[in-house]
Parts: structure tokens; C-alpha cells; sequence
């Protein structure tokens, strides 16, 4: 997994530019130039930070979920340890940052982003049905206000996607929401493919395909894909001749490979059902539900049987029967909470998501309102004994995308994303103060602009 | 999942409708006899209740907001104590329903809401602007809507006919408990629905801006509120009244204080001109609902006009040429400039939109986003601020004695969304009990 975070040539590159980037200003700016401050506890290459908090909540998945009266020592952007006040050394050489009454969170992870980029349509490219070889990473606008919004709401990162307007719509990339360059954003390309597979692409004209014939391109285009994938393996161990670089099917060796993952915008039953059966049973790719919404919670169990996660959102509530033809459960007009039913069920890796639209303007749900969606979860119904809210919009997002070696939950040895609140990070009422990524410091409501 | 008994108050023979009926005009309902036995505890007609809570949330909108450990008798339908445990004794003969670590609150009211009716009914655009026009006729009195409203703590809702036209018609105050329209009726007229902008432009064939509309509404108020002068004169003279016009009736109740216009205004230029017309101009009580956008600039001229200006569905306002792509908190807004009376609405529109269970969930939007909630103004703002808004604030809004004992019984502040509404009291009956089968 190491490989996928920064190649170190990556960094290094980043570094140079910088460090040219500095002469040059030092150059223009004549002599005595002020020297570049030293990093901040925490940070990489600073010293180290000790954080006191009333609370901190873990985001591990299915372990403790919370620490009383804790501190949390951050060395070189990692975390270091995780205690109560009274069993941890805090080195002397920390520095201390008392936080009093407030908690302590991980970064929100958010799996369905489309507010990375200058929204329009560079971002839901109709060229085919299926175009598994575009690439959203040649969008990205950092530092965009919806970016820094979602930093004010404690979301950290974000995979941003294509839209869903074709059954592929190419590939999303995972990216930091506080870096200032591209560099300083990714984390992962390709983040996923993302698979779209009914819902918006019939809209598509002139023929506006339905759901029988979009299954069976989509089904050839993976077929296609993953002999292609096999093939330029075996060629790569010398079993086989040579087979030429095709860019429309570049993302399925990381799909064998597990490196990246299918992230399929699926909602209705019948479309969950395809992406287990087809995605993860058929191809035998990793996969996850994205955008999981309607009535798709009735095949849950399927879902946990063959260790599916499911990201929800942003519609958390089922209200099925006003939808002919989508409905596969009757009722009195009853509501049902969409992640309870999957919880219901049994499934264990339950994650909420917005689907962030909002472009200049009221309109679809917007990024900072990640924690929301876990809190409309909870609502309706899902279990929150555990924190599992917090784990919804943290650890299970950073399993289902594979970046839980790194991110996720606040445990020894992850990277330092984190944030403070006055309370439950899920809970309305309580608001964001401070948010750190990688140990450094991107957001405090002290200093910044308080965003809202 | 067990299926809800089906309530004896949703049955009732046709004497009990014809009863109902004659005293159509008395605030409080017909006691609902339980399956021939006699009334229960708290309910009309039925011996007393003491509610003993972890914590009542009074939400009085001057007064206390809580009481810690509290009792609350309730008799005959209305609240009679609200005390600590300590203070309070409760009299002999009263049945306990003791909460343990529950909390209970007054039940939440809603002005704007599409879903107490057949919607398809609501939106009449007859005219640009239809004074005359009830939404009286299309009540459908617990509709599976209204029960989820019922299972979100929502007890009092004012269903309003559509924004299609400047004046939508006559708006209805309702509760949501019950299953007829006489134990539902609340007032009528609830209000004069008012739109200035925003939808009626569509209107066909001529799309008109907001100047003429402006000047066929101002038309509109101007002769009705004549009209309404011409009876209050004629009294006055011993004169023969005028004859009725059913366009212009309701009128001769906005003259009098006997109801209040709504209106759906959203942008700063129409909140203005909501202050400065209908309440200014004209003089008749009016609020903001369906508080949006930018109206908040009018915010400092709400307060000093005693306009209330209860918001939603939308609780922040994001542009980012005038925020500075910060996000604005409408409540918020409204608050910073001194507007004291501020509430929240749903617009709930039916199935496919915003639930009527969701109101509680504007509150929450509205203190997320910078509304100051350190005196449980969230809740104050979906109780007892549109109660004044709406003139029911000596009938519901609040645990205060005297008032009507509409009651929710939570696990925690109702504004948290994490908590979850376990019973509801209409009138001091039990119109919802989550053991008995819950809505979500």
C-alpha cells in the first residue's frame, strides 16, 4: 500500500519545484530574504505535538470507539500514540496544545465529490457509454472554495469523481482537500473507477439506452478490460507477446491489482445487485456502493456476505413507494433509514457520502456536509452506540477506497488528519474549530475566516 | 415489524361527526371515548396526568426555556403545573407516566406546509392574485404524511395552497394528530398566503416581473381591505352592511387581528417590500415564512416592524460575490442584525421533496450554520415563534399553564437529530407511542 501514497520521486519533485520556487523569489525579492519558518510541531521535520482533548473519538473500526480526557502525540505528520491523559509520557521536548473541553476526530473521508474542479462539463464527458479511460485528475482546481469548505467542515479527504452521466464516466483520483497544489493534494491515481449503472446514463441521446443493453456494454467494456489487463501482465512476466499500451483500458491492471477500486454510483436494488454479482462476483475486481440510496438496502446481505462496503447517500431515507417500478418493499408510508436497513441486515461497513454538486449557488448537497449525511443516518434509525456514525464518514470510507493503512482512525503510526470540534463531529449543533492534516495545522476558526 | 393498532380516534360514528360538528368553533377537541371506555389520563373528560421528565423543555419565548427533573400536570386536554420535582406535588387520583431519562418538549408547528391536503388541489392559479381560494376544501386529516409529521414531533401545521400565484388563497391552521377535520381545526382562515416572487413569474402567458406584480398585489390588498372598512363602517353606522364578497372575506379578518398574512418571501427586495407594504403601509400583521437567501439584509427593519420571519427550507446562504464564499446562516443573518422572533419551516411538498417530519432538522440547519442556541432558541424556534407569528400563543407553542397539552416525549434535544421522538400528546391524548410501531 506504501507505494500508493507519494512516490518518493513524486515528492522530490515537489520539493525542487519548490525549493526553485524559493530562489526565485529570493532573486526578485533582493538582498536579506526572510528565511522560510521552520515546520510546526507536528508537521514533517518540526517537532513534536502533544494534543489534550476532553475526547478523542478513534474511528477505529470495531474497537474502542472513544478516549476520555485523552492526549494524542503527533511526530513528523504520523501519529505517535493515543492515551488517556494519565497513561501516556508526554516527551519534554513537545509542545503542548490544551484543547480543554473540545474532541478530537479524524478527517472525514468522502467518497463522492464532484466540487474538486471547476464544475461543468469538462467533468461529464459523454463521449461513449463506457469511458474507462478518462481521467478526472486533469481537473482538479485547488484550493477551490468548495475545497475550503469542506476543510471548515472537518472533511479532509475526498475522492472526486466523474459525474454519472455514461455508465463509466472514467476515473475518480483521492486527493487531500487542504493541499495548495496538485502535488500537495494527491494521494491516489487512479483513486477508482467510477461505474455509473442506471439512473442518469439513459439519458443519454439519441437512443437513450435502458438498463438490459447499458448492463451488457458495460459487462463487455469489463470483460474487455480485464483480458486486457491479464494480457499485459503476462507479457510484463515474459508469458506471452507484447501487447501495445491501450489508454482506454489503462485503469484495469490497477484493478487486478487491487489498487484501485470500482466506485459504483448504484442505488436501486436491481443495479446493487449487478455490482455485486457482476463487479465483485464475475470479474472479481474490488468494489464498493457509492451514492447507495432507494430501496438497494435489500440486498445487504449479499452485500456483507462478499465484503462489500456501502457508502450512502445523500438521500438517507427510503421513501420507496412513491417510486413505480424502483420498489421492491411495500409499506404504510413508512419511512425507512436506509443505512439502518443495511445495518439491519447485518452488514458491517456502512459509510455515508453527499454526492457535492453545489456550484456557486443553493442547489444540490455540498461538501462540508459530510457529517450530515451521517447524522441523517443516525436519524433514521442506523446504531450509534459505538460512534459508528464517526466510523461511517472515517474508517469504512478510508477500508472501502483501501486507505486504511494510512488514514481513517486516529492510531499510532496513521498520518495526522484530524479534527477538533465542540462536540460529536455528526451532531449539528457542534461546529469545527481546528483541522490538521498530515500534523499540520490547515484550519483554526482563531486565525481563519470561519467559513461558517 | 407489527403493524399499528389503528387508533378508536380514527373511527368515530356518524353522531360524533354530527357533534363535532356543532361545536366546530370550540378550540378544544371532542373528547375521543377509547373503544366505549372512559376518556384516558390527561385527555378531555378523563381523570388527571403527571408527566415526570428528565427534562421539560418549556420554550416560552420569555420565560424559562427549561426545567430540570420536572413534573407537568396535565388535565382535561390542557397543561395545569409546570414545576420541579421538588416543588410540584402531584394531586391524588392523577395518573404517573414517569419518563425516566426522556425529555419532553411542546409539540412543533409548522407555517408552511403543502402536505396536510391533496397537493394537486393546492396550487389554483386562477388569478395572479386568489384571496378568495381555501385550502379548507382539499384537507386530507391523516394522510400517511401527516402521520410520519406526527412521528417527528409535529403536532400544528398551517397548510397554505402553492407560491404559483401572488396570493394563493386562505391558509389553514391544523393539528396533526387526529382523524377528522373537526378535531384537526385549529383556525380558519390560518392565514393569507402571500408570494411576491420567485414562482408566480411562471405564470402564463405573460411571465410577469415583479413590478406588476407588485402594483396588481398592492390593487388586491388595497380593495379588500375597503371592503373590509366598508362593513366595519356600516356597524358603525347602523347602516345595511355590504353584500359579501367571498374574494375579499378574509379581509374583514386581517382588519380585525383575527389572522395574519404569510408570505413566502425569500430575497432581500421582497422582504422589504413584505415589511414596508403589508406591515407598514397597510398595517396588518404579517411574517416572513419561507425565509431565504439574502432576506436577512432586511433583518435590523423586521425588528423594528415586529415582523417574525420564520425560515427555510434553505438555511444558508451561499454567493460567494457577497460572502466572500463563506457560508451565511439565514437564522443567523437575521439574528446578527437583531430580529428577536425568528422560527423555521419545512416546506414540506409531499413524497418526493422536504418530509413534514424534517422540521426539527431546519432548527438543527439553522444552528449548524451560526444560529445561537445557547438558550434552546433552536427549539423556540419551531414552538412558541411561530406561535406568536401565527396567533396561537394562547393555544400551543409552549409548556405553559393553561395551554393546549400538545407534548413530544425524546430521547435528548429535539433539534439533535441523533435523538428520536418516542411519544406525542395532541390535546393531552397519546397520538403516537414508538413501542406501538414506529414511522422510521
Amino acid at each position: 500500500m506504501k507505494r500508493i501514497f507519494g512516490s518518493s520521486i513524486l515528492s522530490s519533485i515537489a520539493a525542487l519545484a519548490a525549493a526553485t520556487w524559493l530562489t526565485t523569489a529570493t532573486v526578485l525579492a533582493g538582498d536579506n530574504p526572510a528565511p522560510a519558518p521552520p515546520p510546526a510541531a507536528g508537521a514533517p521535520g518540526g517537532p513534536g505535538l502533544a494534543v489534550f482533548a476532553k475526547k478523542i473519538v478513534t474511528g477505529q473500526y470495531q474497537g474502542r470507539a472513544a478516549v476520555d480526557n485523552a492526549v494524542l502525540l503527533v511526530k513528523d505528520g504520523r501519529i505517535e500514540a493515543v492515551a488517556g491523559c494519565d497513561e501516556a509520557a508526554v516527551p519534554e521536548d513537545y509542545e503542548q496544545l490544551d484543547l480543554g473541553p473540545l474532541w478530537l476526530s479524524p478527517g472525514l473521508i468522502e467518497l463522492h465529490c464532484h466540487v474538486a474542479c471547476s464544475f461543468g462539463r469538462d467533468h461529464s464527458e459523454t463521449a461513449y457509454l463506457a469511458n474507462p479511460g478518462m481521467r478526472s485528475s486533469t481537473l482538479i482546481v485547488p484550493e477551490f472554495i468548495h475545497l475550503r469548505n469542506a476543510v471548515a467542515g472537518g472533511v479532509t479527504t475526498v475522492l472526486y469523481i466523474p459525474g454519472s452521466a455514461t455508465n463509466m464516466g472514467g476515473q475518480g483520483v483521492l486527493l487531500r482537500t487542504g493541499g495548495k497544489t496538485y502535488e500537495e493534494m494527491l494521494i491516489r491515481d487512479p483513486g477508482s473507477l467510477k461505474l455509473a449503472q442506471a439512473g442518469n446514463p439513459e439519458r443519454i441521446g439519441p437512443w437513450y439506452s435502458g438498463r438490459s443493453f447499458m448492463n451488457y456494454n458495460t459487462r463487455s467494456v469489463f470483460r474487455r478490460g480485464v483480458n486486457y489487463a491479464k494480457r499485459r501482465k503476462a507479457a510484463a512476466e515474459g508469458k506471452g507477446e507484447p501487447v501495445e499500451r491501450d489508454l482506454m483500458f489503462d485503469v484495469f491492471p490497477h484493478l487486478l491489482e487491487g489498487d484501485t477500486q470500482v466506485s459504483t454510483h448504484t442505488q436501486i436494488y436491481q443495479v446493487v445487485l449487478m455490482t455485486l454479482s457482476m463487479v465483485r462476483k464475475e470479474f472479481g475486481l474490488p468494489v464498493y456502493i457509492d451514492h447507495g440510496t432507494f430501496d438497494g438496502f435489500v440486498a445487504a446481505k449479499l452485500a456483507s456476505d462478499l465484503d462489500v462496503p456501502a457508502i450512502l447517500g445523500p438521500r438517507q431515507i427510503s421513501r420507496a413507494y412513491n417510486f413505480p417500478g424502483f420498489s421492491t418493499i411495500d409499506h404504510d408510508g413508512k419511512l425507512f433509514g436506509v443505512a439502518a436497513e443495511y445495518q439491519r441486515r447485518g452488514h458491517q461497513k456502512v459509510g455515508f457520502n453527499t454526492d457535492a454538486v453545489s456550484f456557486m449557488g443553493p442547489g444540490g448537497p455540498s461538501q462540508e456536509e459530510l457529517a450530515l449525511q451521517a447524522a441523517m443516518g443516525v436519524r433514521y434509525g442506523f446504531r450509534n452506540t459505538q460512534a459508528e456514525a464517526v466510523q461511517g464518514v472515517t474508517i469504512v470510507p478510508a477500508m472501502a477506497a483501501g486507505l486504511d493503512d494510512e488514514l481513517g482512525s486516529l492510531e499510532v503510526g496513521k498520518l495526522a488528519d484530524m479534527i477538533v470540534t465542540t462536540g460529536d463531529p455528526n451532531d449539528p449543533r457542534c461546529c469545527v474549530e481546528m483541522v490538521f492534516q498530515g500534523g499540520k495545522k490547515i484550519y483554526d476558526t482563531k486565525t481563519d475566516m470561519r467559513r461558517f | 415489524m407489527k403493524p399499528r393498532p389503528r387508533s378508536p380516534r380514527f373511527r368515530h360514528t356518524g353522531t360524533r361527526a354530527s357533534l363535532a360538528a356543532l361545536i366546530l368553533c370550540v378550540p378544544i377537541a371532542p373528547v375521543a371515548a377509547q373503544d366505549g371506555g372512559a376518556p384516558a389520563a390527561g385527555a378531555p373528560g378523563g381523570p388527571g396526568l403527571a408527566v415526570v421528565a428528565r427534562k421539560l423543555l418549556t420554550a416560552e419565548f420569555e420565560g424559562r426555556t427549561t426545567v430540570d427533573n420536572g413534573v407537568l400536570l396535565v388535565r382535561d386536554g390542557k397543561i395545569e403545573a409546570v414545576g420541579a420535582r421538588g416543588e410540584l406535588t402531584v394531586p391524588d387520583g392523577y395518573e404517573v407516566l414517569d419518563l425516566g431519562g426522556l425529555w419532553v418538549a411542546p409539540g412543533m408547528i409548522d407555517l408552511h406546509c403543502h402536505v396536510a391536503g391533496a397537493l394537486s388541489d393546492l396550487n389554483d392559479v386562477v388569478y395572479l392574485t386568489n384571496p378568495g381560494l381555501r385550502a379548507t376544501p382539499t384537507i386530507t386529516p391523516g394522510n400517511p404524511l401527516m402521520k410520519t409529521a406526527v412521528a417527528g414531533g409535529v403536532t400544528s401545521v398551517l397548510l397554505i395552497p402553492g407560491s404559483g400565484s401572488n396570493m394563493g388563497g386562505h391558509g389553514i391552521l391544523l393539528r396533526s394528530g387526529f382523524g377528522t377535520f373537526e378535531e384537526n381545526l385549529l383556525r380558519d382562515p390560518g392565514s393569507l398566503k402571500l408570494a411576491q416572487a420567485g414562482n408566480p413569474e411562471r405564470r402564463a402567458p405573460w411571465f410577469p416581473g415583479r413590478a406588476f406584480m407588485n402594483y396588481n398585489t398592492r390593487g388586491t390588498f388595497v380593495r379588500g381591505l375597503a371592503y373590509a372598512a366598508g362593513f366595519t363602517a356600516a356597524e358603525k353606522n347602523g347602516t345595511t352592511a355590504p353584500a359579501i364578497d367571498p374574494q375579499y372575506e378574509i379581509f374583514r379578518h386581517l382588519a380585525d387581528k383575527r389572522t395574519q398574512v404569510s408570505t413566502h418571501t425569500q430575497m432581500y427586495q421582497v422582504v422589504m417590500t413584505t415589511i414596508t407594504m403589508v406591515r407598514q403601509e397597510l398595517g396588518l400583521d404579517v411574517y416572513i415564512d419561507h425565509g431565504t437567501f439574502d432576506g436577512y439584509l432586511a433583518g435590523e427593519l423586521a425588528e423594528e416592524a415586529d415582523v417574525p420571519a420564520i425560515l427555510g427550507p434553505r438555511q444558508v446562504y451561499f454567493r460567494s460575490t457577497r460572502t466572500d464564499g463563506k457560508i451565511q446562516g439565514v437564522a443567523a443573518g437575521y439574528e446578527e442584525r437583531g430580529l428577536r422572533k425568528i422560527g423555521f419551516n419545512t416546506d414540506s411538498i409531499g413524497r418526493r421533496g422536504i418530509g413534514q417530519e424534517e422540521l426539527s432538522l431546519q432548527a438543527a440547519m439553522g444552528v449548524r450554520y451560526g444560529y445561537d442556541n445557547s438558550d434552546m432558541g433552536g427549539v423556540r424556534g419551531v414552538t412558541s415563534v411561530p406561535a406568536l407569528a401565527s396567533g396561537l400563543a394562547g393555544r400551543v407553542g409552549a409548556l405553559t399553564v393553561g395551554l393546549e397539552a400538545d407534548l413530544i416525549v425524546i430521547t435528548g434535544d429535539p433539534i439533535d437529530p441523533r435523538t428520536s421522538v418516542e411519544m406525542v400528546f395532541q390535546v393531552g391524548q397519546k397520538v403516537y407511542d414508538a413501542r406501538e410501531g414506529r414511522r422510521w
